[in-house]
């Protein structure tokens, strides 16, 4: 049942997988080295499939091997692919990493093709089943791999696109996009006489138009508010010191989450600094705050002057006898932009000797105080 | 119909409502079906008329298949006609249910919008809840006399006639809170502010039961709103507006004090407590407890529940007098707090004894890996028998 | 009579010299007895895999049953010692897990594998291997999510495990990871199963028989693998977001960092409201071809009762926040959903008059089965009519996570799906096995169901409304109310029921005991029934039918037997079973080709629960299974649908074998 080569195969496999287990038992437990022992083991457990599924490659008694060079074999791209993948290689190692694993792609990918195909063109001398059983083994890699990449192509090309586009034109292409794929695929679906090459060209050449564009898009580079959002590096924005970054969230109440978990809303009108609590609708200069829980409040400035909100939230030893202010802040927002505040006070109003307060500095004699139960 | 199905049916219908409504248990403190406040009411009115729909069809059905089975069973009669069915039947028989649905969705629609209108708000309340217990706390509201936050926990006092607004939310986990008598359910939910509005028409004890599975102690998370009259909640006031006062030298309730400070203090605050030193003692159950909070025992003796309400303060004498008071002298027997001769000191000592054998918690610190040591509940202190006597004798003073 | 053709070649074209080989492939021989141990565990025949399927059900049934007696003997009397506080929540947890996953929607996988192909006059399943795949998934899942017992603890959040409460910080236990990674593997079969049945619903039914003249069974099936190939990748979504939260430190549910724990809510019950139909719909597709066959008459309006399973399969969609209304979602949300749950209550409302009006008029046979399809319609209603009580929003403020709720989809699900299951098996026994179950213990068994299922769940209606809440380890006496019939009184007439229920199960093994040893045949169509897979002998050959039938009719078999009279529109019998059946094996089809069996299914199938412990103790196990999961695939994919000659044993003789191709 088992043929010899399989038999080592498998031997070896067994062997690596001890090894490995004997290596993270007792040399490292950590996942790098155990991950490399059982790639190996992966590969010669494929090997030994193989060998296994092709029997040493023997043909069976009483079949006729193919007598060699008894007819030309197909001209074959294998070699030239697998030398273009060694020159990757070893220019890679040279260059740049990604031209190594594309190399190295390359090699791996011509030497299975290379492989099993001189394998199969030596399995008889039956043409017809030699391309067959090429097929059998083949297809199983071939086209998952095929599909993935193609696909992944697609995919990322459509994806350049629509970070490229405006939100608007990003939206109207992709109801285009999608009502032209439901209608050409209710064409094919209803039209089954339509001629394969019809088909098959359409695809194509629409794979290759998304693909081109998704150069050109991501040549072209990011929509100007992706490129401010990669810059306003979000939650480092805590500094109530020089203000960091110019972009952030203009309107925070407009998330749901926010607007439902916002304990109060802190209003900065005229100069003047006032509290509106949740499901209270008169206006106030006290909040309260839950003790021990994260909350939100939400500092909306509707002055013309550009203002932030300060939360002083107690003190914290920083050494023997030195304490320090915990403060915490929103950004500079201009007139009519709100943002949100998430802090937590572990503590209640009278572990503190100052209050617990919310200002707006350089605005003197307004302050909100949070009393923590 | 003929005359004499509509009479049967409404015949199976009244006996099976009677059956039901006989069957049920007296007084079962959170009965659905006995509202004590408005919103309660409110989904009563909406809901009554809607089960006797559900009842009334649902007679018809049996009736119908019980006709059948008596009426065609096969007693040797020729092949039935193969009918497909009728079509003008089957649609009548589609709009007619979608009619009377549509119907019920109209005052549904309306309920809805009704319970959850907060504008005309006269009172605000902040709970929150945790593993296993509910914490309220009042915002200062100087208009009804609160000029201080007020902190409590386990039951939740209000004023009658008044309409409350709760805000709530969870530190760890789902819970709901729910008060049958009073309104439906609503979810606490972490990271998130949930509104409910409850008010009770009458001075009384309202019983309620955490609702959403919240973990192992869920069985166990109660708490319970108590209406007052105006005045009275006005006298509950101001006795929590008050600090806690030192028990006087050389007692037993002030070595209780000592061992309170010793032990209990990392994670529960009594308000006006001083260290030896004479700075104010200051819980830290953020450092010791995973949600970051512990009941404040200011006024321990306030309430007549402990532990998420899961136990009883009063002894079973005085709680069947306070909780089966009538509504005009509930509010001055729940006022009179628990007295020493009214205390449980069963329950109360056997919880300082070994509160996780009490109530399932999880407070074994060899088992609290996943959340770096801290406990999900009260551990097992093990304190001496005497300092149970001395800490029962110091809690008592906590009024 | 028709013989299974070992493979032979479909190539009329000999190559001089031909030279090919017979055997350049495959180390092992594969596995084609057809009798013994191995003709089952590598089986692809959909019969057998039904079968495989409804005994592995009927197991869980028993443990899931089990769990729910320990649950109401925990319950009886106040303060319960029976179960600790944990054990409790792991066991409500695991009954309802066990009870949907690995009860209900197994058995109904087995009705449908076994019946469909029988009912739209098909050989197999259109994926045969897929279908043992399937099985193997779903046995693996069981055996795994109930492995967690042993390993510190089941799953303990409930089987809607809301977040944050199955978090690693409030579950420690490793319980919920083996309860996520399991459903996963569950979630495998159902989506291979579903793929399987959809296409061979679609493609395969015999010569005539349009989508409007396949049975209801079918139909609503049909409908159900739809629900689940939209709602499985919905879980798995939200599976994966708790295993990667639990298992690699992810925060999807996380509140710290910013989560918001209602994400899981709405993923859950996209998934969870939906599957609600997934367990119900197979047992109306049941009674659906019981009531039929009991009354001598047409289901009545059949294309209302195909649209109203189709309309529920789409409006089930739109209802599932109506498990949220006291989550706080807002008024506009719970209105809407609301309104759209009310609205789901009229396509099932139809088919309950189109049951009753089947009866009405019929010729009404009270047998076993009869007697379950009769007790679905009252059950199912009682259940309907308090669900619609809580799509009242408002009330259902006060019903949700009480009993009253646990009564309700008891009422929906034991009195609405099991009732169907069991009428199926009392209708299709003879069928699968050639034997009738015994009627009078059938019967007995009937009535202890009823009535235990009346006892334990119809005071639970009481418990609810007078304000018990669900998943409490205990009750307390201070909150059961005064009287005779206070809650304790209710809690202990549930507890008896639920032994009476108990019982009346037993009664059911006991019938199937005793029909197994009885020697006694079961006739070619003991129940005068209306669909094509009583067309066949019982239990049906491996390759079904032995001429595929052309269907001229809804209801063809019955349409083979009697011929309404021009005349005196009176039916007429004009053949009966034995007759046609002998017709047909007089005509038997030449050349029939099954698919062999197959290792790869079961090796497949038995990489992902070794994975999924990968995943939970130790990376590199994870890893040597995926090891084996890609060998095991490419394997398959390498395989030929039927086995060589070669394999054989003995092997064929040699002009048979000498021109096959075992590629093609």
């Amino acid at each position: 049942m088992f043929t010899p080569g399989s038999k080592l195969f498998l031997g070896l496999t067994g062997f690596v997988i001890a090894v490995s287990v004997i290596y993270v038992a007792l040399v490292d437990n950590s996942i790098g080295g155990a991950v490399a022992l059982l790639s190996v083991a992966t590969g010669t457990a494929l090997l030994a499939g193989l060998s296994l599924f092709n029997r040493d490659g023997e043909v069976a008694v009483g079949d006729v091997a193919a007598p060699a060079g008894a007819e030309p074999l197909t001209s074959s791209m294998w070699p030239l692919i697998a030398t273009v993948g060694f020159v990757g290689v070893v220019a890679g190692l040279l260059t740049h990493p990604i031209v190594f694993f594309l190399g190295l792609i390359a090699l791996l990918a011509s030497g299975t093709e290379w492989l099993i195909q001189s394998w199969s063109e030596g399995a008889s001398s039956d043409k017809t089943y030699n391309a067959s059983i090429r097929g059998r083994m083949l297809h199983p890699i071939e086209f998952p791999v095929l599909a993935l990449v193609g696909l992944g192509v697609v995919i990322l090309s459509f994806s350049r696109v629509m970070l490229a586009v405006s939100r608007d034109a990003g939206a109207i292409i992709f109801i285009v996009a999608g009502a032209a794929v439901l209608f050409v695929g209710s064409i094919f679906a209803l039209k089954p006489s339509l001629k394969k090459t019809l088909v098959v060209g359409i695809c194509v050449a629409s794979a290759v138009g998304v693909a081109a564009s998704g150069i050109a898009a991501a040549s072209n580079g990011l929509r100007a508010d992706l490129v401010e959002a990669k810059e306003e590096h979000h939650f480092s924005h805590k500094e109530c010191g020089e203000e960091e970054n110019e972009h952030f969230d203009h309107l925070a109440e407009g998330t749901i989450s926010l607007r439902s978990n916002a304990v109060a809303t802190i209003e900065l009108r005229d100069g003047k600094l006032t509290a509106r609590e949740l499901g209270v609708a008169k206006v106030t200069q006290t909040i309260t705050f839950p003790r021990s829980n994260s909350a939100t409040i939400i500092f909306r400035n509707k002055d013309e002057k550009e203002a932030r909100l300060t939360a002083f939230l107690g003190t914290k030893p920083v050494q023997d006898g030195v304490v320090e202010e915990v403060l915490d802040c929103t950004q500079m927002i201009g007139k009519n932009h709100e943002q949100a505040l998430t802090f937590k006070i572990a503590k209640p109003s009278m572990a503190s000797d100052k209050p617990y307060t919310l200002t707006v500095p350089g605005l003197e004699g307004q302050s909100i105080e949070i009393m923590v139960p | 119909m003929s005359t004499k199905i509509r009479r049967i049916v409404a015949g199976v219908s009244g006996l099976a409502a009677t059956a039901f409504l006989a069957g049920c248990a007296k007084d079962a403190p959170q009965d659905t079906w006995q509202p004590k406040g408005t919103n309660a009411k409110t989904i009563d009115d909406l809901q009554q008329p809607v089960f006797a729909i559900a009842g009334v069809i649902g007679v018809i059905v049996t009736c119908a298949v019980v006709y059948c089975i008596i009426k065609f069973r096969d007693r040797g009669q020729a092949m039935p006609e193969q009918t497909h069915g009728k079509p003008a039947l089957e649609i009548g028989m589609t709009i007619l249910p979608a009619l009377i649905l549509a119907g019920v969705g109209v005052f549904t629609f309306r309920t809805v919008f009704d319970l959850s209108k907060t504008s005309d708000t006269q009172m605000v309340v902040n709970v929150t809840g945790q593993q296993w217990w509910w914490e309220y706390d009042y915002p200062a509201q100087p208009e009804l006399g609160i000029t201080q936050p007020i902190i409590t926990s386990g039951q939740m006092i209000i004023p009658v006639g008044t309409k409350v607004l709760l805000r709530e939310t969870s530190r760890d986990v789902i819970h709901s809170y729910w008060i049958p008598a009073l309104n439906g359910k609503r979810d606490a939910v972490p990271g998130r502010v949930h509104t409910l509005r409850l008010d009770a028409d009458e001075p009384g004890i309202y019983a309620g039961q955490c609702t959403e599975f919240c973990g192992l102690s869920h069985a166990n998370m109660r708490m319970e709103t108590v209406a007052l009259s105006k005045e009275d909640f006005a006298a509950w006031v101001a006795n929590q507006l008050t600090n806690a006062k030192s028990p006087a030298e050389k007692t037993l309730a002030k070595e209780g004090e000592g061992v309170f400070l010793n032990q209990c203090v990392r994670c529960h605050q009594v308000n006006g407590l001083k260290k030896a030193d004479g700075t104010p003692a200051i819980a830290a159950p953020d450092e010791n407890v995973w949600a970051g909070a512990a009941p404040n025992l200011t006024h321990l003796m306030s309430r007549n529940t402990f532990a998420g309400a899961a136990f009883d303060l009063l002894s079973q004498k005085c709680r069947a007098d306070v909780w089966g008071a009538s509504s005009e002298t509930v509010g001055k027997k729940y006022l009179a707090g628990v007295t020493e001769e009214c205390l449980n000191q069963t329950d109360l000592r056997r919880w300082l004894r070994n509160a996780p054998a009490m109530k399932p918690m999880y407070a074994d610190p060899a088992k609290l890996t996943s959340t770096n040591g801290k406990y999900r509940g009260m551990p097992n202190l093990g304190l001496t028998e005497d300092d149970i006597d001395k800490l029962v004798a110091y809690l008592s003073t906590l009024k | 009579m028709a013989i299974i053709e070992r493979p032979v070649t479909t190539q009329g074209v000999e190559i001089a010299p031909p030279a090919t080989p017979s055997r350049a492939q495959g180390g092992f021989k594969r596995p084609v007895s057809t009798t013994g141990w191995k003709s089952w565990l590598f089986t692809v025949d959909h019969k057998k895999l039904g079968i495989m399927y409804g005994v592995m059900a009927m197991f869980f049934f028993i443990l899931g049953g089990l769990e729910a007696v320990l649950i109401r003997l925990q319950l009886a009397a106040p303060n319960g010692k029976v179960l600790s506080a944990s054990v409790y929540n792991q066991m409500f947890t695991m009954h309802a897990t066990t009870m949907v996953f690995l009860f209900v929607m197994p058995m109904a996988a087995a009705f449908a594998n076994y019946f469909i192909p029988l009912q739209i006059g098909a050989r197999d399943v259109a994926f045969p291997r897929m279908n043992a795949f399937g099985f193997w998934c779903i046995l693996g899942a069981g055996i795994f999510i109930n492995l967690s017992w042993f390993f510190g603890g089941a799953a303990d959040g409930g089987w809607f495990m809301y977040a944050p409460n199955s978090g690693p910080i409030f579950s420690p236990s490793h319980g919920v990871d083996f309860w996520a990674l399991g459903l996963q593997i569950a979630g495998i079969a159902s989506l291979t199963g579903a793929i399987n049945l959809i296409v061979t619903v679609l493609n395969m039914r015999a010569p005539g028989m349009s989508l409007m003249k396949m049975p209801v069974f079918t139909w609503l099936q049909l409908v159900v693998q739809f629900l689940l190939l939209f709602a499985v990748p919905v879980i798995t979504v939200a599976l994966f977001l708790l295993s990667f939260q639990r298992n690699f430190g992810a925060t999807f549910f996380d509140v710290s960092a910013g989560a918001d724990p209602l994400l899981w809510q709405h993923l859950f019950w996209i998934f969870g409201h939906p599957e609600v139909y997934i367990l119900v719909l197979p047992s109306f597709g049941i009674i659906s071809e019981v009531l039929p066959v009991f009354s001598k008459k047409p289901l009545f309006g059949y294309p209302f009762v195909v649209f109203s399973g189709a309309a529920i399969g789409f409006v089930g969609w739109g209802v599932w926040a109506h498990h949220m209304f006291a989550s706080g979602l807002g008024p506009v949300s719970v209105a809407v959903f609301s309104i759209s749950t009310m609205a789901i209550a009229i396509p099932t409302g139809v088919k309950i008059v189109n049951w009753t009006l089947t009866l009405w008029g019929g010729k009404l046979r009270f047998t076993a089965a009869m007697h379950f399809a009769i007790g679905l319609i009252v059950l199912f209603t009682i259940g309907g009519l308090s669900g619609v009580t809580h799509s009242v929003a408002p009330s259902d403020t006060q019903q949700t996570d009480t009993y009253y709720i646990v009564a309700h989809f008891h009422y929906v699900l034991f009195g609405g799906a099991v009732f169907g299951l069991f009428s199926g098996f009392y209708y299709w026994w003879p069928k699968v096995f050639g034997k009738t179950l015994n009627e009078k213990l059938g019967k007995a068994n009937f009535w202890f169901m009823v009535i235990g299922m009346n006892m334990t769940f119809g005071p639970m209606h009481i418990l609810g409304l007078q304000g018990q809440p669900r998943r409490m380890y205990q009750w307390t006496e201070a909150r059961a109310g005064e009287g005779f019939f206070n809650l304790a009184f209710w809690n202990q007439i549930a507890s008896i029921g639920s032994l009476i229920l108990t019982l009346g199960i037993f009664l059911f093994i006991v019938n199937v005991i005793k029909t197994a040893r009885s020697k006694e045949r079961a006739p070619l169509d003991p129940w005068d029934a209306r669909t094509l897979e009583w067309m066949t002998s019982s239990p049906p050959k491996e390759h079904n039918f032995d001429v595929i039938p052309t269907v001229h009719h809804l209801d063809e078999f019955f349409h083979r037997k009697y011929e309404q009279d021009p005349v005196t529109h009176e039916y007429k019998q004009i053949a009966t079973a034995e007759e046609i059946m002998a017709d047909q094996e007089a005509h038997a089809d030449k050349h029939i080709h099954m698919p062999s069996p197959s290792y790869w299914p079961i090796v497949l199938a038995a990489t992902l629960p070794v994975i999924m412990i990968g995943v939970i103790y130790s990376i590199p196990v994870a890893i040597v299974g995926g090891i084996f999961l890609v060998l095991a695939m490419f394997g398959w994919a390498l395989e030929p649908s039927t086995a060589p000659e070669t394999d054989f044993d003995p092997p064929a003789s040699e002009e048979s074998t000498k021109e096959l191709s075992p590629l093609v």
